[in-house]
């Protein structure tokens, strides 16, 4: 099982500012596409539900946040590992196309979809 | 699955892989040292639960182990998938957790832009000591991660009977 194969990333950089929370970041897996309305984002964030996800766009940048309580199990030792919870970070510049009052998002089994509606001009061209 | 072999059971083990909560000073360093060896170890397949048929981009579930005094919990990561795709199986020595994770299916003018989250079926075999309780095995589905918990037998101690020994 090599690095890339794992479900989970380790983030390299985990974001460009301080954090308060002393945890670790991994960055979300990814499928972007495309329909004639709309930019439609999905990332994987196993543990994640609505209340704890954090979407904001600044200027042209959408930068998702998901956080993950730690599910304590006192007194459990850990057999074996392959993840570890940890929070979730990612952001995407948006095309100049995007209707930025028009972003929707849900999340469903651990999974964030943010549907980006396009602009009415751009959708006519 | 020869390989298996070889590998020291994970049961009754001492040795605490990439272990997290430990109270002993050393753990820190323990930790990173366990960390170190598993990345290392990562390449060579030599996980001690082998997927069968794992292959480079398929969907593989990540799965923690926790042992306690009176349960054994397993929990793996399912992102995108509910109760109905995922089939548990307890066997006797070992729980088996296979499905599909299934790409989202919408047609017309679909371009994709980012393919990043794995898609495909899934079979993992996560070998279980002796002595649990499979009837009061429970599983529970909450926002992509299942939690299986695997209650241990009460120990056969309480059957024993202490025979009183008279002086003659």
């Amino acid at each position: 099982m090599k690095e890339q194969e794992l479900q989970k990333q380790a983030a390299a950089n985990p974001v460009e500012m301080e954090r308060t929370r002393n945890r670790k970041v991994y960055v979300p897996r990814v499928d972007i596409y495309e329909t004639k309305e709309s930019i439609v984002l999905l990332a994987d964030m196993p543990g994640v539900d609505e209340g704890s996800v954090d979407i904001t766009l600044e200027k042209n940048v959408l930068t998702i946040t998901g956080t993950v309580e730690p599910v304590g199990f006192p007194g459990h030792n850990l057999v074996y590992a392959e993840y570890d919870t940890g929070d979730y970070q990612r952001a995407f510049t948006l095309p100049e196309e995007i209707d930025q009052n028009k972003i929707g998002a849900t999340v469903k089994n651990g999974v964030l979809r943010v549907v980006l509606q396009k602009a009415e001009k751009s959708k006519a061209r | 699955m020869a390989m298996r072999r070889l590998l020291p059971s994970l049961w009754g083990a001492p040795a605490v892989p990439a272990g997290q909560e430990s109270a002993h000073p050393f753990s820190a360093l323990q930790q990173e040292m366990n960390r170190m060896f598993d990345d290392f170890f990562q390449g060579a397949a030599v996980s001690p639960f082998p997927a069968a048929g794992g292959r480079t981009g398929m969907f593989h579930p990540s799965v923690d182990v926790r042992e306690g005094e009176k349960e054994i919990v397993v929990q793996a990561e399912l992102p995108g998938l509910d109760e109905q795709d995922v089939e548990l199986l307890l066997e006797e020595s070992s729980l088996v957790l296979k499905g599909e994770k299934k790409l989202e299916k919408e047609d017309q003018g679909k371009g994709y832009h980012y393919v990043e989250r794995a898609c495909g079926s899934f079979h993992r075999v996560i070998p279980l000591p002796r002595g649990l309780d499979a009837k009061k095995a429970e599983a529970r589905f909450k926002n992509g991660v299942l939690t299986v918990t695997l209650p241990k037998l009460e120990p056969a101690k309480a059957k024993e009977k202490r025979i009183a020994i008279q002086s003659e």
